[in-house]
This record gives structure tokens, sequence and C-alpha cells, in this order.
């Protein structure tokens, strides 16, 4: 419960903070950390206009991209307290859940019937089925090692101690952090300032969305933000009491914030014909974070 | 007692049910074969029903001399088997009412068809319960032939004839296989009874005799090599069929991989490293073919083979947990293998009757022809959406139950003491994450390009929605679904029930050390409740907020473009042309077209196409036919059309036969 409000709470700004880092590295002032906020306000009081090509696939599938998001994050765990959903094995759900929106997402894409819209779903669908390994082998690697398989029990027990372990809390960090980027279509895969379309990911797929649906997926995208930066925080916290672990999670939400602000400015997109390679990289990282695990638990020699 | 009756009863109205439908007139045929095949399913529903809650049904009948008796046995494993048959069955045969009305001029042919339905359903119940060796493979070839049948109902056209003779050799390398696996137990054992089986693995090596069987069913059930009679037969059958074979003949094949393996009494560490990895390449061989093709029906056909790979995953980790004595791990994988057969069955069934009506209505297989239909045929698009959320195992239907169990199947592997288990399955684990990634790539193409954007040819008839006696068949398999993907742990129950009364060596094994996990399961299906209902809140709450705000009907925004084509839309081709890109070394692009030579001075108008081989028929199965072709064709001269010739040969006969008797020779 903890969690979710945290989560949600950061939802509001962290975008903010990105564009924010963004206007000062380049120079400039920037607008205030809740301006996305308040323009997903405004977009939800605005009216919409429908493609006459679309469906009911399309009227539905913002709604249903918003609740998957809100019922990934339902799973998060909050250091020692549990997320509002937690069982074992809850991240399998959890990714299944992302990929239920995801489906609808995309396929709300090709009911528009627009050429750079189906290329746009086409890449979502490639990326993301590239970065699905990473994650399962990073928790299936943490699950050898902590001997649980929920996200609660998971972080409660994953400990730092020996150096193999602050190894694999660094290299699970990247692995979030990139899966985080690819999921939201960020910087080194998706640049989502980009003005051509046939260069875009996300942002093409939602060209024909407007009014109350756009703001729906707008603010998705934030929540996921804030959602990786949840997991990610969860695995430094452990048993910290909550005045201690809330100030952590907010500043780790920042930094993180801050980290992706500072990633956009200084690199550029990769070229769109290596973002598969380069996604796929991934899974050897967390292929090194298991053989670490085998090294802690002994069995490797 | 009086199951035995209800069985033989079963096997009267079989055979009543054949006349039936040869007498009656030609309007009603398909609704008495629907008659017979509900009684059929009834009266074994009734045995299976009481083997699965209660013990297990055994009876001998006394055969003749080369038989000697036949034991005909329900247990739990054959009593799941013998259910999902005869729901699938069922589901067949109203939707088939229906399909078959386009061929309602062909009338023998009909009769033929339905009465082969009839023999296929009973023959496909007989192979779950028969129990001795040569009445087994009878029954076994019985159910071959009337599916051939079936397959061949347009046996006009060449390409379905050609489809046929593919399957009608395959399965027959499969029964020689099975015949010389059932004549080793019988020469080392001296009987024909299965029971005979488990005798022979007690004292000899399991792996050889098991590779056999495994081999002669493999090719029924389409594990990768043996699979390349899949994407022929279900694209050339009717629809009803395929949904019926892909739904339950290739999951006979399961029951058979999963009947021997119930006889396995060592080397249950090798043969079950060697299916999970097989069952893991299967998978995402099979979902990668699927990707690619633009024929919905190969598509389908390919999905397929990679659900086959999943049930197969399922039935390596029980394997590997039977060696390690792992009793969880046994339950979580051959119960994930049972209920994902089930699942399997019923969205793949799902999904051949919508892609179905579509074909009914479009008289195309061919994806990228279609588009746009949501607005025709808005029902069958929404069955079709909702088989294609299940068969990506997301949630809240009844894949994601399968797939988690797998999933925690894997979890309770990995903690396995053997390094070598903790990698094979940890590789599984990303290997099963690969192929749902994939499986979402595969069906938001073929949903979105088939259903959704502008319709991208003209097509000879305007499509309409299907009768409804084609689509009730279909929500009431989606019902059944929603009811497996809510309450997963009353069906996981009776599976993980079948498990242990099957496997020799987990007696000892009390279900109530599975309760944690069953408590679990139902929290899946209680959350997956709780996300329809989050989903619908949404909904409602985003249609009341919206009501005061403006809307515009417009044209799809064109990117600054003002005349936007039908043609210029995504094709399913380009949607997984990167995907097909990056693994060219197993999906091989094959192009076809002219160049223009430079001579040419008024260039005509000219064809490129190009299309995707599947890499084993193409590289092992390709080669090895090649030869024999080759082989076969330096014989070509004896068949020269002359008659003369053939009169020799005709004399050549008759002296040796003369000859032979005079010496003793023969």
């Amino acid at each position: 419960m903890i969690s979710f409000g945290l989560i949600i709470l950061v939802s509001f700004f962290f975008t903010g903070i990105v564009i924010r880092t963004k206007s000062i590295a380049s120079g400039r002032k920037g607008p205030g950390i809740f301006q996305p906020i308040k323009d997903i306000i405004r977009l939800f009081k605005k009216g919409a206009v429908y493609s006459e090509t679309t469906s009911f696939i399309f009227q539905i599938a913002p709604g249903i991209y918003f609740a998957s998001v809100v019922m990934a994050i339902m799973v998060i765990p909050f250091g020692q307290y549990k997320g509002i959903i937690s069982f074992e094995g809850d991240f399998v759900f959890f990714a299944y859940v992302l990929a239920l929106g995801k489906f609808f997402n995309i396929i709300s894409a090709l009911d528009t019937g627009s050429s750079f819209e189906g290329m746009g779903a086409s890449r979502e669908a490639l990326y993301s089925m590239l970065a699905e390994p990473a994650f399962f082998l990073l928790m299936g690697s943490l699950a050898l090692l902590t001997g649980h398989t929920s996200f609660h029990e998971i972080f409660m027990t994953f400990h730092f101690g020996s150096y193999i372990s602050y190894a694999l809390g660094v290299m699970a960090t990247f692995v979030l952090v990139m899966i985080c980027m690819i999921e939201n279509s960020r910087m080194p895969v998706d640049d989502p300032k980009t003005h051509l379309e046939l260069t875009m990911i996300h942002e093409v797929m939602i060209l024909d969305n407007s009014g109350f649906d756009l703001g729906l997926i707008l603010h998705a995208t934030n929540l996921k933000f804030a959602m990786y930066g949840a997991l990610i925080a969860n695995l430094y916290f452990g048993v910290l009491p909550l005045y201690y672990s809330i100030p952590i999670f907010l500043v780790i939400q920042s930094l993180f914030a801050v980290a992706v602000g500072l990633l956009e400015s200084f690199s550029a997109r990769y070229r769109m014909s290596h973002n598969a390679q380069f996604i796929f990289t991934l899974s050897s990282v967390s292929l090194l974070i298991f053989f670490g695990v085998l090294m802690i638990l002994g069995k490797l020699v | 007692m009086i199951d035995i009756q209800f069985l033989i009863l079963s096997l009267f109205a079989t055979i009543v049910g054949w006349f039936a439908i040869f007498f009656v007139p030609d309007k009603i045929k398909g609704n008495i074969t629907f008659g017979f095949v509900m009684i059929t399913a009834i009266l074994t529903s009734i045995p299976a029903m009481h083997a699965l809650v209660a013990e297990e049904i055994e009876v001998a009948f006394s055969g003749i001399s080369l038989t000697g008796n036949i034991p005909v046995r329900i247990d739990s494993l054959s009593a799941w088997f013998i259910l999902i048959i005869n729901f699938t069955s069922i589901t067949g045969v109203i939707y088939g009412i229906g399909y078959m009305k386009q061929y309602s001029n062909q009338k023998s042919n009909l009769t033929i068809h339905w009465i082969q339905y009839l023999l296929f359903h009973s023959s496909m119940l007989w192979v779950c319960m028969v129990q001795n060796s040569i009445v087994f493979l009878i029954v076994w070839e019985l159910m071959s032939l009337s599916s051939l049948m079936l397959v061949i109902f347009d046996h006009q056209n060449n390409k379905t004839l050609k489809a046929g003779l593919n399957y009608l050799v395959q399965m027959h390398i499969g029964v020689a296989l099975l015949s010389v696996a059932f004549i080793w137990v019988y020469s080392s054992t001296g009987s024909l009874d299965f029971n005979a089986i488990a005798q022979f693995f007690q004292t000899h090596s399991n792996s050889w005799l098991f590779l056999i069987f495994f081999i002669g069913f493999g090719i029924k059930a389409g594990f990768i090599p043996f699979h390349s009679w899949l994407p022929h037969a279900h694209p050339a059958a009717p629809s009803h069929i395929s949904g019926v074979m892909s739904g339950v003949i290739v999951k006979v094949g399961i029951y058979g991989i999963l009947r021997m393996m119930t006889f396995l009494r060592s080397d249950f560490i090798i043969i079950g490293e060697s299916i999970l990895a097989l069952s893991v390449l299967t998978g995402l061989f099979g979902i990668i073919n699927s990707a690619v093709h633009r024929d919905f029906k190969k598509m389908l056909a390919y999905c397929t083979i990679e659900n086959i790979g999943i049930v197969g995953i399922g039935m390596g980790l029980g394997l590997i947990g039977l060696g390690n004595g792992n009793n969880i791990l046994i339950v979580l994988g051959f119960g994930g293998a049972l209920l994902h057969t089930l699942n399997h069955s019923l969205f793949k069934s799902l999904l051949f009757f919508s892609a179905g009506s579509v074909y009914q209505q479009t008289h195309t297989r061919d994806m990228e022809k279609l588009g746009g239909l949501i607005h025709k045929m808005p029902q069958t698009a929404f069955i079709f959406l909702i088989g294609a959320l299940a068969i990506g195992g997301l949630p809240p239907f009844n894949g994601f139950v399968s797939e988690f169990i797998l999933y925690k199947g894997m979890l309770e592997g990995i903690s396995s003491s053997n390094i070598y288990h903790v990698i094979l399955i940890i590789v599984s684990f990303a290997g099963l994450a690969i192929i749902g990634g994939l499986s979402l790539l595969v069906f938001t193409k073929s949903f979105g390009t088939i259903f959704l954007g502008n319709q991208r040819t003209e097509l000879h008839s305007v499509p309409a929605e299907v009768s409804f006696s084609m689509r009730m068949p279909q929500y009431i398999i989606i019902g059944i679904m929603l009811l497996i993907g809510i309450f997963p742990s009353f069906f996981f129950k009776y599976a993980s029930q079948a498990v242990l009364n099957s496997f020799a060596g987990i007696e000892s094994f009390d279900i109530i050390t599975l309760n944690p996990f069953l408590n679990n399961l139902s929290l899946v299906g209680i959350y997956a409740a709780g996300f329809l209902i989050l989903i619908l809140a949404i909904y409602v709450t985003r249609s009341y907020l919206i009501k005061k705000n403006a809307t515009q009907i417009s044209s799809t925004w064109g990117c600054g473009y003002v005349a936007p084509k039908v043609s210029m839309q995504y094709t399913g081709k380009s949607y997984s042309k990167s995907l097909g890109k990056i693994l060219g070394f197993v999906v091989s692009e094959k192009k076809k077209y002219e160049e223009i030579e430079t001579i040419e001075i008024f260039p005509q108008g000219r064809k490129h196409s190009s299309y995707y081989v599947d890499f084993f028929e193409n590289k092992m199965i390709g080669k090895i036919t090649n030869r024999l072709q080759y082989f076969m064709n330096l014989f070509q001269f004896v068949q020269n059309g002359s008659l003369q010739m053939y009169i020799i040969y005709g004399l050549f006969f008759i002296a040796i036969v003369f000859l032979g008797t005079l010496f003793n020779i023969i």
C-alpha cells in the first residue's frame, strides 16, 4: 500500500525532473517539475479526434494499457512492506500483466491503419520481446540466490555482503534501468524528442490518440518510470524502517530521473538497426548476474 | 461395472451412427453426426469422470488368439485426455455443421466426411483406453486414416492431396516406429499388455526403447524435427477439422508420450534433460516460424508446434523431478503439461474456428489480402482477439495459468544441487520468456493484419458475420477459458491428482503438501479477476469523464501527407520483417523473380514473390527425400508404359513362381 501511494506520488513529478535536467543541461531554465502532470490534467479535459478507420479496440486500449500499469504497480513491495498484491511467483504476473497492456497498445496502433503507426508497433513488439529474457534471467537469478519467488521476499532477503553481491547490485540496477528505458522507449533506444516519424517507436504509435486517451497513455508512462524506479530502490532497502526508507526512496527516484535526463542530454540514439543487438546484450548482463549468483552459492567451484 | 456397459454402448452408438448418417436426408446429416458425437461423448465421459475422481476402471475383453486378452483401462491420465477429446469434438462438430454449409452441393463427399468424423472421434477415445499393443496400433491406425480422410475433404485440389499424402506417409513412419517398439517389448517379455512395457523397463536400459516410442508419438505430437506434416495438413483441412486436429490429435501424441513415461523405471534424468532441451527448441522454432508466415492457418499450425514445446517443457521438468526425487517438481511439471494440454486444446480450436469463419467469408488464407474485418465481422474479431490473448499466456485467461505453473516449476527446479540442471533450467526459463514475447508479436501481427486497419484488397464477396451456430461453440470455449483463468486451482487439482495416480514412485506424496501452492494459484485467479474488474472500472470512469468532451471523427493522421491510400498501410510482412532478418538463420527467406535483361528493350510486367522455408523440411527432410527420389528414379525404366513390356514382366513373374516351387525355394 505504501509503495502504491509513493509510486503514484513520484509519478507526478518524475518526468518533470527529467525534463528539467535536460533543460538545465542544454542551458535553459525549463518548466517546473509538475508541468507534465498539469499537461496531462489539461488533456483529460480536452475533446478527442478519432480516426474513421478505428474500431472499439481503439476505444478500450488506452484504458487497458493504463490498468495494466496500475495492476503491475500493485505488485511492487516497499522494503519490508508487501505490495497490495503479493504471492509466490508474482514477478511472472507482473511481467505478463504489463505484456497485456502492451498487446493492446500495439493493436490500437494497428487499428488506425497508418503506415507509420504500424512501424512503431512492429518495433515495440520486437524490442519488448528481446528485453523479456533479460528480466526473467535477472529475476530467476535473484530467486535462486534468495530461495524465494515473490518480489517482497526476494528483496527482503537480498543482502549486500560480499564483493560479488555489490557487483550483482550494480549489474541488476543497470539491467533494470535499461529495461525501463526500453519499456518507456527512451534514449539509447528511442528518442522521444525526435521529429521524424520514421525513427520513432512509442511516440509514433500514439499519433492518433488525443484528449483523454492520450492523457491516460502519457500518465501510464510516468507511472512506469516510477514503477521501475521503485524496483531499483527496493534492491537497496532491505529491512530499513520507514523513516529511513521513504527518504531513500525519494532520493533514489530523483537520482534515477536526473540520470535519465543526463543520459538523454549527452548521448545519441542508437541506429535503429542496431537496437535489437543492443537490447539482446542485456540478457548477457543478466547471465553474468546468474553466474555471480552461482559463485555466491558456491555451485560453480 | 456400469461404466463398462457405457463404454460398449458408446461403440454401438458409433456403429449405429454410421448407418444413420448414411440413410438420413442430406440436410440433417450434420445434426445427426452431432447427436451421435454427443451420445458417444456422454457415454465415455461418465466413466472418465468416475476414473478422474474415484479409482481407475479396468476390464479385460477376451480377444482373438492373435491379440490375447484386450485390457481396457481408464485411469485418471486417460480420463483427462478423454474429457479433452470429447469437449473439442463436440464444439468441432457444432462449428462444422455451420462451416460445411458452403459445401452442401458435394453430397456424397459430405456423407463420408461425417462418417469419418464419428470414426475419428471414437478412435481417439479408444486410443486413450486400449492397452494391448496390437489393438492399440489398429485403433491408432484407424485414427490416422480417418483424420486423413477428414483432411482431404477438398480432394479436387492438388495442394490438399499433396498435404494429405505427406500426412499419410509421416503418420506411417510413426506407426512403423511404434510397431518396432511394441515388437521389441513383446519379444523380450512375451506379453502384449502395456504393463509388459513397465516390466521391460525394469530390467532393460530405458533410453533406447523410450527414444523409439518418443519419435513414434512425437511425429503425431509435432516435436521438431518431426513436425513437418503440421504446417501442410492444417491449412489443407476444413477449419473445424484443423481445430480438432490441432486441439486434440496432436494431444493424443502427447498422451502416448506421457503414457510411456509412466512406465519408465530409470534413466529419468537423461530423458528429462533431452526432452526439456528439445522442447525449448521446439517452442522457439514453432513461434519464430509462425511469426513470418502470411497464411494464417499455417501461422496457427506453427503456433501449435510452439505449444507442444511448452507442454514438453512441463514433461521434461517432471522427469527431472522424478530423477531427483523432487515431488513438487513432478507435480508442477507434469501437472503444468496436462493443464497446458487442456488449455491449448481450448484456445487453439477457438483460433482455428474463428480463422475458419474468416476463410468462409473471404475465401482466402492470405492475411495480406485482408484487413479491416473488425467492422464487417465484429464478433469473430472479438473471438479471435480472446484466443490471441489466451494463447499469448496473458492474464486473465487460461494460458497464463499453465505458463505460470511451468514458471513456478522451473523456479522449484532451479534450486537443484546439480549445476547442469540449474543452467539448463535457467536457460529454459529465459526461453519460455522469449516464447511469450514472440507470441505477443505473432498475434498482434495476425490480429492487426486480418482484422484491423483498412481492407487491403477487393474481395469477391462482402464478408458478413457468420451464423450463430458457428459462433455459439466459440463462446462456450471462451467461457471455459475464463473459468480456468479465474478458478485455476480447481482444474489444477485434478491435473495434479492425475499425475499422482499415474506415476509410480510418488505414492508417498501427500496431496496436502501441495495446498500452499494451490492456495497461491487461487490467488492468481483472484488477482486475474481483479484485473478484469480494474479494466472495467477504468473504462466506465473514462466513458463517464469524456461524456462532456467534444469528439470528432476524422481520417487517420497521415503525418502531413494528405492523400493516403490503403496500400500504404503497414503490412504483416513488414511487421515481422525485422524479426525475420535477425533470425534469418532459422527462417530463411527465398525470393522468386526474373531480373530485367539488358537486351530487353520493352520489359513486360513481372512478378516478385518471397516466401519463407522451413529449416528442417528444407535442410534435413528435403535432402533425404531428394536422394530417395534420385535413387528411385533409377528404376523409372521399369514403368515405361508399353504393354508388351508389362506382359513380359508377368511372364517373368510366373516363371519365377514356377521355378521357385519346383526347387522348393518358396
